[in-house]
């Protein structure tokens, strides 16, 4: 029998506030244990949380960004569980009026991943096991996060791949999270079930936890497809569960649950009050967006006519897509700047975080000089590549590398001079031209070309040759 | 007497030193304490070192607050960074804050003198103070009775003058209930005019810090000075501007005061004759008395049942013995080790009540109790907003009872929790009320009945219960013990 | 109906360890308890739903960083630490 994988995810990311959601301590990443914390988010008894303004603007950015729906009000509940890490025994988070509501991603294929919602909650700390023993750090336990909640849309390991990285993406570009699977700043959740192909129904889930990085949610989603599978093959039911992906042995177990009876009794935090979000605060939001990498993508394209698959590479990581609309800015073709991206600059940066920095020598200004003087025939091309090289090297401007005398094109008078020096010095040249061999002509365009430092229009020299020989 | 104003003018005057006053207070504590186990931890070097601040500024010329050098004390709930802070749970026991709760930052900023934390029912689960770890605190008028609760160590401490005043807590009468038991005067403020930070909750949308004192004046004079915004509490509003000492003596001739009749449902004869006894007092004054119905209060008592073990089973969930308080010896694995101090640390009424909030919003059971009881609250609200539209002010009893004796309460749960049948309104709907003494039934225990106001009302429920208490001072009698000024 | 299985759950899920012996009796209780909250089942609703108590919204700070406290103080009343952790140390 066929069958087809369905998964949702539950994705969480946190926030690039400076502080944490409910108290003014910081929430940079690592820091000694336990130093980052207060009154409040270790939870002593009497302390009370403060909403940090950032962070529902932050996540109303995140729903704006992914096509949600803002809703106009908004509360938080309390998500009662017990468990060391969570100081209160409740997690403050969002039940049922989130801030974010019905939006989707759109994969490359055309298909839109629904977003049910995304809401905003609190982390929990860090706690070590050693040797039995359980320590425990709160320096990230109310650092802020945000939640997003995706339909069961996903129909293959390859989309939920897309899935992430283009979440990834479009958090970076709107600059609320940095999202680094590696550190924890983004984690994944994954219910996965299976069904027969063409089944309009949907499977009993499994739910693996606390994925931290692509390829590993790829592992563990083949993995787990197989096994579901296989479970249906021989007759017997998926049962609902909670699993763990085990990197090292490439399988899925499941979580031991004995002790946590599931009912987390959500109900509103009498500690804080309503989140109104009004219209003006969501077209002021909105105005403060970047454009899009999508949107961006499909600029691009149909706009400065520049190759899909380029577009695409372009708009991966905002750096590189400020950098190229920087570094066009009023230059003849976009098409040439971003090949000199893509090819030279490109070749330079060795891995993806390398492209994500984008740090480069040379600025958009120096490429986007570079690129006028081709756009003004002032300098060929070979010339322009060359200079590039140095420019990526040193940090220097065009200039700093081609005199004046390099640049312009040759006058009449010097072009018809150096045309006739051409064919007085090639006499076997001419010969063979006029005996019919046309490709003669280069040598003597060449000999042009060298003597003008390549100043001299090829295609002009050209012509003035043939009617000299003529 | 020792209210604030004569403790103030004794100070300023020069007739006694802050030092010697302190001292004084401290001595009384140690003769009468034993008796009353009104204090759960004393605080004399802190006192005296206060008083001595208070001395020097008095004798360098310099003018001295209200409440500055003015002996006092805190309910155990209240968060002291230093001060040993216990709820008076076992589960608590050792833990000493790191952070000052806003209404003693603000009190201390003032120089008062914190003489210590005073004695509570367990996390203020309780009407007679008898759920303490510490065992209850007993009444200053009878210590055959007990003080009331939960701020029954507050009450004990004031009514047996071995404070000027204290603060205390007030969820379901918690200020009001065991101020009318003793005697005297609880100030129970409009939810969101006195921050909640640095109290240790027990329901949070009920909770409200307020004065426990000997006089209306001086419940005045605290609220004045506690009734701040504060941005670290979401639910704070401070008393938006309005000073209640500055109308406490104003007229309240045509002041229109309501008589809920469902309020005097079931409350005993000696409580009913004695508030209808005062009425002629307010006619005399020029007020009018006005009948009226309340009848959604009949569902307030289980609807704060409800609620108020709801948030307690969450706000509870914390005491785990990893960051502070009790932590069980013997254990195996995390979790073991979190029920066994749970259940060893918590006292059976608190347990009862995290068992009951945790069914009300367990799945299944949420709508029909926990989801309901927040839709009868709407209601209660809106009835309180419909009375107030034909009065200014409502009276009514505090207590249906005077204090019953040490060791009645513990016995049956339902019995006790009838009790706060009078005071639990008010906090399901956010009101002012302040429970005044106004007589002593046959066996000399004190009675009480409160005025219950709009939302930040204060100032009209404090200038009516002024107005009485001048004019009926004869229903105030001191109790032997403590400082005599 | 409180059964003897509601109450081994919602003591589970509040962490509170009730002994075999108490079970029938706290059932009981809870029983007695839970009848007095039914009586609200028949009230009759105003409609007027309770949101915050004083209808507050959009109560909320600024993104700013204030000094936190040092690690020791945090640790202060920790009945165990080590290493500058909150620690469960394993008995068995």
């Amino acid at each position: 029998m066929k069958y087809e994988l369905v998964a949702g995810f539950e994705t969480h990311i946190e926030l690039a506030t400076k502080t944490k959601i409910f108290c003014s301590c910081t929430t940079e990443f690592g820091g000694e244990p336990n130093t980052h914390c207060c009154p409040v988010c270790i939870g002593l008894p009497g302390t009370l949380p403060k909403l940090n303004r950032q962070v529902v603007n932050f996540a109303v950015k995140a729903g704006l960004a992914t096509h949600c729906e803002i809703a106009e009000v908004a509360k938080m509940d309390r998500k009662n569980y017990c468990y060391p890490d969570l100081p209160k025994a409740y997690q403050i988070s969002q039940y049922d009026m989130p801030l974010c509501l019905n939006g989707y991603v759109e994969l490359s294929n055309g298909r839109k991943i629904r977003l049910e919602r995304i809401h905003i909650e609190e982390d929990a700390g860090k706690l070590i096991h050693s040797h039995g023993d359980t320590y425990v750090d709160y320096n990230r336990g109310g650092v802020p996060l945000i939640e997003i909640v995706s339909k069961p849309d996903i129909r293959s390991v390859d989309e939920a791949k897309e899935y992430v990285e283009k979440l990834q993406q479009v958090m970076r570009y709107i600059g609320i999270s940095d999202c680094k699977m590696q550190e924890g700043s983004m984690r994944c959740d994954v219910n996965i079930s299976v069904r027969e192909a063409g089944s309009e129904e949907l499977g009993t889930r499994t739910e693996i936890k606390n994925m931290n990085s692509i390829t590993n949610i790829a592992k563990a989603m083949e993995y787990e497809f197989e096994r579901q599978c296989d479970v249906l093959e021989s007759g017997e039911k998926v049962v609902q569960e909670t699993l763990r992906y085990d990197d090292a042995t490439n399988s899925t177990y499941p979580m031991r649950s004995k002790e946590d009876a599931h009912d987390y009794r959500y109900f509103r935090d009498p500690d804080l009050v309503t989140i109104n979000v009004s219209r003006e605060q969501v077209e002021e939001i909105k105005k403060s967006l970047p454009e899009l990498p999508a949107d961006k993508c499909k600029r691009y394209i149909d706009e400065l006519e520049i190759p899909e698959k380029d577009a695409q590479l372009l708009t991966k990581y905002r750096n590189i897509s400020e950098y190229f609309d920087e570094a066009i800015k009023g230059v003849k073709s976009p098409k040439t700047v971003s090949n000199f991206i893509i090819g030279q600059i490109f070749s330079r940066l060795e891995t993806e975080s390398d492209k994500e920095e984008f740090n480069i020598k040379t600025t958009p200004k120096q490429l986007n000089d570079l690129v006028k003087l081709l756009d003004e025939g002032k300098i060929r091309n070979n010339l322009a590549k060359s200079t590039l090289e140095k420019m990526l090297d040193e940090g220097k401007n065009a200039t700093d590398y081609i005199s004046e005398s390099d640049m312009g094109g040759l006058d009449e008078n010097a072009l018809a001079d150096l045309c006739k020096q051409a064919v007085e010095a090639n006499p076997k040249a001419v010969e063979d031209y006029k005996s019919g061999k046309e490709k003669a002509i280069k040598a003597m365009v060449g000999f042009v070309m060298k003597n003008s430092r390549g100043r001299a229009d090829a295609a002009l020299a050209e012509q003035k040759i043939k009617d000299l020989i003529k | 007497m020792g209210t604030i104003a004569k403790i103030h003018e004794m100070l300023e005057t020069k007739q006694i030193s802050c030092e010697e006053l302190t001292s004084l207070y401290l001595k009384e504590i140690d003769n009468a304490n034993k008796e009353l186990n009104a204090y759960v931890t004393i605080t004399p070097e802190q006192a005296l070192e206060t008083a001595k601040i208070v001395d020097k500024k008095i004798a360098s010329g310099k003018e001295i607050g209200i409440l500055e050098g003015v002996p006092m004390t805190l309910k155990d709930n209240l968060s002291t960074k230093g001060i040993e802070t216990t709820c008076c749970s076992k589960i608590l026991k050792g833990y000493t804050p790191i952070y000052d709760a806003t209404v003693w930052d603000n009190l201390k900023s003032q120089n008062a003198v914190l003489l210590g934390k005073t004695n509570m029912d367990e996390f203020a689960m309780g009407s007679s103070c008898e759920t303490s770890c510490f065992g209850g605190a007993t009444n200053p008028h009878n210590t055959n009775h007990c003080s009331g609760g939960s701020s029954g160590g507050v009450a004990s401490a004031v009514g047996g003058n071995i404070a000027a005043y204290g603060l205390g807590s007030d969820t379901g009468g918690s200020i009001r209930q065991p101020a009318s038991f003793c005697g005297i005067v609880g100030l129970k403020p409009t939810y969101g005019a006195v921050s909640r930070y640095g109290l240790i909750a027990y329901a949070s949308s009920l909770d409200q810090i307020g004065p426990i004192t000997k006089t209306v004046e001086d419940a005045s004079i605290v609220y004045d000075a506690i009734s701040q915004y504060d941005s670290k509490d979401s639910t704070s509003q401070g008393n938006k501007g309005v000073k209640t000492f500055d109308t406490l003596n104003n007229d309240i001739k045509g002041m229109k005061i309501g008589i809920p009749k469902e309020y005097y449902e079931g409350v005993r004869d000696d409580v009913k004759e004695a508030i209808f006894a005062t009425l002629k007092s307010f006619e005399d004054l020029g007020a009018e008395i006005v009948h009226i119905e309340l009848p959604a209060v009949k569902y307030a008592l289980p609807v704060y049942y409800i609620i108020a073990c709801a948030e307690a089973s969450s706000n509870l969930g914390r005491y785990d013995g990893i960051r502070y308080g009790y932590k069980t010896a013997h254990y195996n694995g995390t979790h073991d080790m979190i029920c066994r101090t749970r259940s060893e640390g918590f006292g059976e009424e608190v347990k009862r009540r995290i068992l009951l909030g945790t069914y009300v919003l367990s799945a299944g059971y949420y709508d029909a109790y926990y989801k309901k009881a927040q839709k009868l609250r709407g209601t209660i609200i809106t009835a309180f907003n419909k009375a107030f539209e034909s009065c200014d002010v409502i009276l009514a009893p505090t207590v249906p009872m005077t204090a019953f004796e040490m060791g009645h309460a513990v016995s049956d749960p339902i019995e006790t929790y009838l009790t706060d049948i009078c005071t639990v309104p008010v906090n399901i709907a956010g009101l002012p009320g302040v429970s005044v003494p106004c007589g002593f039934n046959a066996k000399g225990m004190p009675i009480g009945m409160q005025f219950i106001g709009k939302k930040f009302g204060e100032a009209e429920i404090l200038n009516v219960a002024y107005k009485y208490q001048q004019n009926a001072g004869q229903n105030f009698k001191d109790t032997k013990w403590g400082v005599k000024l | 109906m409180v059964t003897r299985e509601d109450v081994e759950n919602i003591a589970l899920l509040s962490k509170l360890f009730v002994p075999e012996e108490e079970l029938d009796a706290l059932t009981k209780d809870m029983q007695e308890i839970i009848d007095f909250a039914d009586t609200i089942n028949n009230a009759v609703e105003s409609g007027d739903d309770f949101d915050n108590i004083n209808n507050l919204s959009n109560v909320l700070r600024e993104d700013e960083v204030v000094e936190s406290l040092p690690s020791e103080e945090i640790l202060k009343n920790a009945p165990e630490q080590a290493e500058q952790h909150f620690l469960v140390r394993n008995r068995e």
